[in-house]
């Protein structure tokens, strides 16, 4: 088998059968080992055992409670303005080559930033008390 | 180039409008100003030397060429039309009225956007600005429950087929290693690479989505109909036909080489969604909701100018961006004053209200193609355009057939108004600059019927 | 002044505009005066354009090209007017006779209530005989023509709350429209060959080439099938008899100046395709001669004062087209000039007539009016003497001339007409014996009422009688004359048949015959009136009386069959077939919609499911139709 792989011209459908043969091992693999594990683990459910680990700290009712929009407003703000300074990384490393028109797009980006930013400070979605 | 910036002004003047102004009338006040200066500047590009040429900006991400001027005055001019005639019901939805124009605003940019890329990012960041703002204005009615629900059902899906847009991107992307759309017609030499296939067809499926073509219009109904009425009107029309710009600049300038391998699949896409829009329509009892399923039988007929890909097409697509927006929002703007969205709540209007109701009839008329009006002229382009370029002949009649069904449905709305004894009650009365703008509306459409060389004469 | 032409047809529209818009505004006054006006002065502006073409420095036909009218590949019709000797003729009979009518109509209407709208048809009517006498090409003329047919239709159904008027006014309709099928199929077989349908060019076209004679003739059938309509002959002539249900200015004006000389006129104007095609001309002189001899023989047993008329107006055109069969087309177009002005003349006396009497139309109940309306009486006896060819009066020319052609021809012909026009002596005088001599027969009431007409109304008829008299002058025979003057005139405009010259000896001899036997039916007449002339007619005069039973016989074998033929549609294709098939489509379409409706399920999940599965059948068409 192995000469008839060797001896095939190149690239033919016969040159991916490595491929395949590896796939269906790792495959064949994590489902032997995943199986097995559950057939031949002990099995002993307690409440305890079931419950949610804590770091050793009791837990204390549902996780899946509403909680207050303000928490997902500044946490998705956050993103925004982390996504603003990740653009200044390429901007830094070409900043010589772009010369003033690039500084001066940056001015732009940052100043739309600039102008949200104010926005959202004066509808009041970073006071958190309200 | 300049009304991408204007526009993209105005919104931000608009957002901060609340803080400065109290007055709501001040506000709407400002809203026409900087609308009226948008349709403006739009028509002043328009008529500069330079707008027949070719112009090109941002590294060839972006061509404004003679069609895109003389769509985005056409647009502009819709805009302003339901503007006028809608901003007081804009301004009723909710609490944030200014940010509900600045956000129509910055839909504004994305439309110019899809109208003048030549890059598939440009592309793409036109049609996420054109979406996610329409996301927000389909749930800004907090207290309406169906107006949430319509919001989150867009965003789940729209979300969901820019998916699809951004694989299609990825493999053209891909088999090319090219982002310019001019760039594409290198395709015409191979055969037919399968991965930029595979990319021409997911943007197929991708626009399909956001111009509501079947089997991807599953969401228009409910969205349109559980967005305030407003913004539906926004969102079937203005919208919807940037969407088919967008979708037509991209198939003429770079797949016409493959057209072979691709427009099976449209005529596919265009069969069914006539099928579905037409047929399901005949059914519907409420008529905001028939509108959603028009705007899709309507979305059929406009993707014959993507498969014919001829001048014929693109003149089409003028002429019907003019007739199908128009006759859409007048009427929109005729049943938002009405109590009951539903036929019956028509009855008896040409009574109560002759004018409105003839009015009523023109728009009626003009979207079931009745000869005289912008809408046959728009459908005839659209069926010339698609027997011009030959091989589908059955889809032309198909469509023919499906134009007849859509008949029955529009006319039920005249049926109603006219020959049926009822109250007709509104919640509240026409005032006379809004009777102006509607008889406007209705002149404009038969203007276009009668000489729709006024739009298509310089293509 | 000929390039002001345009100006004729422009005042009657004005005038129809001006009434006809303002229909509920204008005073009734008023409106006689707009009407009249109008065509007064589009009189003013015939005459200096004839006036002109009379002039010896006038060189043939004034083509005046004012826009493109149609322009559609290769074909191309100008929107022209054509001014030369028979079109200018035309106009001062129209605009002149109009204006006459016109003015008698201001006070026949003046108490009906739609005297307005009245004025209003009225003046469409002559613009619509101006624009078909006037076009350049055969489209122009039929736009005229189909406007006189229209014109025709709301005047004869003027009074519509009678039922039977307005049957008269769609038998009209009717009629003229299968003519007019005719004329469409002609001019449709013309642009076919020719590819034009201007009469300059087609008729440079014919000339240069002669030999088509097939075609010729099937053109010129087509053409005059058109005109059999609109000048009422054998077998579409029933509709003019019926169309005295309008006002009868009205029947004055169809008979007299507008729609039934329209046939001729449209002849004449293509005399040089007739004259190509003999089988045509055979068939025209046939079907006059025909038509003559039935309208004359039907209208001795008439009583009703204008469908006398009416049917001596048939057999006049029957008269006419056998002159125009024989090719002597001036000599028709001289007979309808004379006809126009004596045939005006009688109707308008009738009208004075039954205006006197309160409505009545049937002489049986007249008598003796001659004491009460002499003016109405002199005027009609000129009429009645013009018609019957009595030496001196208009209709004895024309006449005349047709019976000296139709001699040349063939003799049997000239006897033919000749009894014709003996029957039309008869039947005249004795409806002038009956109406103005004797004694009356007519109720109390309507003696007591009895009077002369008012002024408005006798001048016109005094107008018209002199020109009853001096109207044949313009056409002497040529016993009397070395120039026949209109013959003259209008050679430059119509081409002439090589015809037959009568030695003066026999043409003296013709004309001492036919009016001797003229004068001895007028004292036959007479003296057949002089009897009771209430007793039913038994055999030939029954059917004479029942105008040969040709009504019941179109409706015997053409509308019954065709009624039977159309409930058959209705009753078993239309609504077992078609509308079955058009209600099942429906309902299939609304329960498909509630099968299609149930997509929308209102679930994303099972949207975001719908639409993969969509996807996945694009994708895979699109790969499969690619690689396949």
């Amino acid at each position: 088998m192995l000469s008839v792989l060797l001896n095939s011209p190149a690239n033919t459908t016969i040159n991916y059968l490595p491929i395949v043969i590896q796939l269906v091992v790792a495959i064949g693999f994590v489902a032997f080992m995943m199986s097995v594990t559950h057939l031949l683990g002990p099995k002993r459910r307690t409440s305890d055992k079931l419950a949610n680990f804590e770091s050793g700290i009791e837990s204390v009712g549902n996780a899946r409670q509403p909680m207050a929009i303000k928490y997902f407003l500044v946490a998705i703000l956050f993103v925004l303005f982390d996504v603003e300074v990740i653009f200044f990384y390429p901007y830094a490393v070409n900043f010589k080559a772009l010369g003033k028109e690039g500084f001066l797009a940056v001015l732009m980006f940052v100043a739309f930033f600039l102008v949200g930013f104010i926005y959202i400070r004066k509808r009041g979605a970073l006071d958190w008390e309200e | 180039m300049i009304l991408i910036i204007t526009a993209s002004i105005i919104g931000v003047v608009l957002l901060f409008a609340s803080f400065l102004l109290k007055h709501t009338s001040s506000l709407l006040h400002l809203v026409t100003v900087l609308f009226a200066a948008l349709f403006g500047v739009a028509i002043w590009e328009a008529l500069q030397p330079t707008a027949i040429l070719t112009q090109s900006f941002y590294l060839d991400a972006i061509r404004v060429d003679r069609f895109t001027n003389q769509f985005n005055v056409l647009i502009t001019g819709c805009l302003f039309l339901y503007i006028l005639l809608m901003k007081k019901h804009i301004a009723a939805v909710g609490k944030y009225k200014a940010e509900y124009f600045a956000l129509i605003a910055f839909i504004m940019v994305g439309i110019f956007m899809l109208s003048s890329f030549n890059s598939l990012l440009v592309m793409f960041l036109g049609i996420e600005i054109v979406s996610i703002p329409q996301y927000i204005l389909a749930g800004s009615d907090k207290e309406n429950l169906k107006s949430t629900e319509a919001s989150l059902k867009y965003f789940l899906m729209g979300a969901f087929s820019t998916g699809f847009l951004l694989m299609g991107i990825t493999l053209l992307y891909g088999a090319t290693g090219n982002f310019m759309v001019s760039e594409f017609n290198f395709l015409q030499a191979t055969s037919i690479n399968p991965i930029a296939l595979g990319g021409v067809l997911l943007l197929i499926v991708a626009f399909g989505f956001k111009v509501s073509a079947a089997p991807m219009h599953l969401w228009t109904p409910d969205v349109y109909d559980g967005t305030p009425t407003p913004f539906t009107a926004f969102m079937a029309t203005i919208v919807k036909v940037a969407a088919f710009v967008g979708f037509m600049r991209l198939f003429q300038t770079s797949f016409t080489a493959i057209s072979s391998s691709w427009s099976l699949v449209l005529a596919v896409v265009i069969a069914l969604t006539l099928f579905v829009g037409n047929i399901t329509a005949v059914f519907q009892q409420s008529v905001k909701r028939m509108l959603a399923y028009s705007s899709i039988a309507q979305a059929g007929f406009m993707l014959f100018a993507i498969i014919s890909l001829n001048a014929i097409g693109r003149q089409g697509m003028l002429v019907y961006t003019v007739a199908y927006s128009v006759a859409s929002i007048c009427f929109f703007a005729i049943l938002i004053k009405m109590k009951d969205y539903t036929y019956d709540g028509f009855n008896g209007l040409a009574k109560k209200q002759p004018f409105i109701a003839a009015l009523a009839t023109i728009y009626m008329l003009s979207l079931a193609g009745i000869p005289l009006t912008g809408g046959f002229m728009a459908k005839y382009y659209m069926l010339k355009a698609v027997l011009f370029e030959g091989s589908y002949m059955w889809l032309a009649i198909f469509a023919l057939l499906m134009a007849a069904v859509s008949v029955y449905y529009y006319f039920k709305v005249i049926i109603a108004m006219y020959f049926k004894e009822g109250e007709a009650a509104m919640i509240d009365s026409f005032t006379k600059e809004e009777k102006l703008y509607l008889t406007i509306g209705a002149l404009a459409l038969l203007v276009v019927g009668i000489f729709p060389s006024l739009l298509t004469g310089t293509i | 002044m000929i390039q002001y032409s345009y100006l004729i047809p422009l005042f009657p529209l004005l005038g129809f505009l001006i009434n006809g818009l303002g229909w509920n505004k204008i005073p009734k006054s008023l409106a006689g005066v707009i009407g009249s006006t109008s065509i007064l002065a589009s009189f003013v502006v015939s005459l200096a354009v004839f006036v002109e073409v009379l002039s010896p420095s006038f060189q043939g036909p004034f083509v005046q090209h004012y826009f493109d009218f149609i322009q559609s590949g290769t074909l191309y019709i100008p929107f022209a007017f054509q001014i030369d000797a028979l079109s200018a003729s035309f106009l001062l009979i129209i605009t002149g006779i109009g204006f006459l009518i016109h003015v008698y109509s201001t006070a026949y209407m003046h108490d009906d209530e739609g005297m307005v709208k009245y004025f209003a048809y009225l003046n469409l009517f002559v613009f619509s005989m101006l624009l078909l006498v006037m076009g350049a090409n055969y489209i122009i003329m039929f736009i005229g023509w189909e406007g006189v047919g229209l014109c025709s239709y709301l005047l004869i159904g003027f009074w519509f709350k009678n039922h039977a008027y307005t049957d008269a006014a769609k038998k009209a309709f009717v009629m003229n429209r299968i003519g007019d099928l005719g004329f469409l199929v002609g001019m449709l077989l013309v642009l076919y060959h020719f590819h034009t349908l201007s009469y300059q060019e087609l008729f440079d076209i014919i000339q240069s080439s002669a030999d088509q004679t097939n075609m010729y003739t099937a053109i010129a059938i087509c053409f005059f099938i058109g005109a059999m309509g609109k000048s009422a002959q054998i077998p579409l002539y029933t509709w003019l008899p019926d169309a005295m249900a309008g006002p009868t200015p009205v029947s004055a004006l169809i008979h007299a100046a507008t729609m039934v000389t329209a046939g001729i006129y449209m002849i004449a104007r293509s005399s040089v395709l007739y004259n190509l095609a003999p089988i045509a001309l055979d068939l025209i002189t046939w079907i006059g001669l025909a038509t003559a001899l039935l309208a004359a023989s039907i209208a001795i047993k008439q009583n009703d004062i204008k469908k006398v008329l009416a049917y001596s107006t048939v057999s006049q055109l029957g008269f006419m087209f056998v002159a125009i069969g024989m090719g002597a087309y001036t000599t028709a177009v001289f007979h309808v000039i004379t006809h126009a002005f004596f045939k005006a003349l009688l109707f308008l006396g009738s009208g004075s007539v039954i205006h006197a009497m309160g409505g009545e139309q049937d002489i049986r109940f007249m008598g003796g009016l001659g004491k009460k309306m002499p003016i109405t009486k002199i005027t009609f006896l000129i009429g009645c003497l013009a018609i019957a060819g009595i030496p001196g009066f208009a209709g004895f020319f024309s006449k005349d001339e047709i019976l000296a052609h139709a001699y040349a021809q063939q003799p049997l012909l000239f006897v033919a007409l000749l009894i014709g026009a003996l029957m039309t002596a008869f039947y005249m005088f004795r409806l002038y014996f009956l109406t103005f001599t004797g004694s009356f027969r007519g109720t109390e009431e309507q003696a007591h009422h009895l009077h002369e007409s008012p002024k408005a109304m006798t001048l016109p008829l005094m107008v018209l009688a002199l020109f009853s008299i001096i109207g044949g002058y313009i056409g002497l025979p040529k016993v009397l004359s070395e120039k026949h003057w209109l013959h003259d005139f209008l050679s430059a405009a119509v081409t002439e048949k090589e015809l037959h010259e009568l030695s003066h000896a026999t043409e003296w001899m013709l004309m001492g015959v036919s009016v001797g036997l003229v004068v001895v039916m007028i004292a036959l007449a007479y003296k057949a009136t002089q009897k009771a002339q209430f007793s039913a007619a038994k055999g030939l005069g029954k059917v004479l009386e029942h105008k040969w039973y040709v009504d019941e016989l179109y409706q015997a074998i053409i509308l019954t069959p065709l009624n039977h033929l159309g409930v058959f549609l209705q009753q078993i294709i239309e609504k077992s077939g078609i509308d079955a098939l058009v209600n099942n489509i429906g309902t299939s379409i609304q329960w498909l919609s509630t099968r299609v409706r149930l997509l929308q399920s209102g679930i994303v999940g099972s949207y975001i499911f719908v639409m993969v599965l969509g996807i996945i059948l694009l994708l895979s068409i699109g790969f499969l139709s690619t690689i396949l």
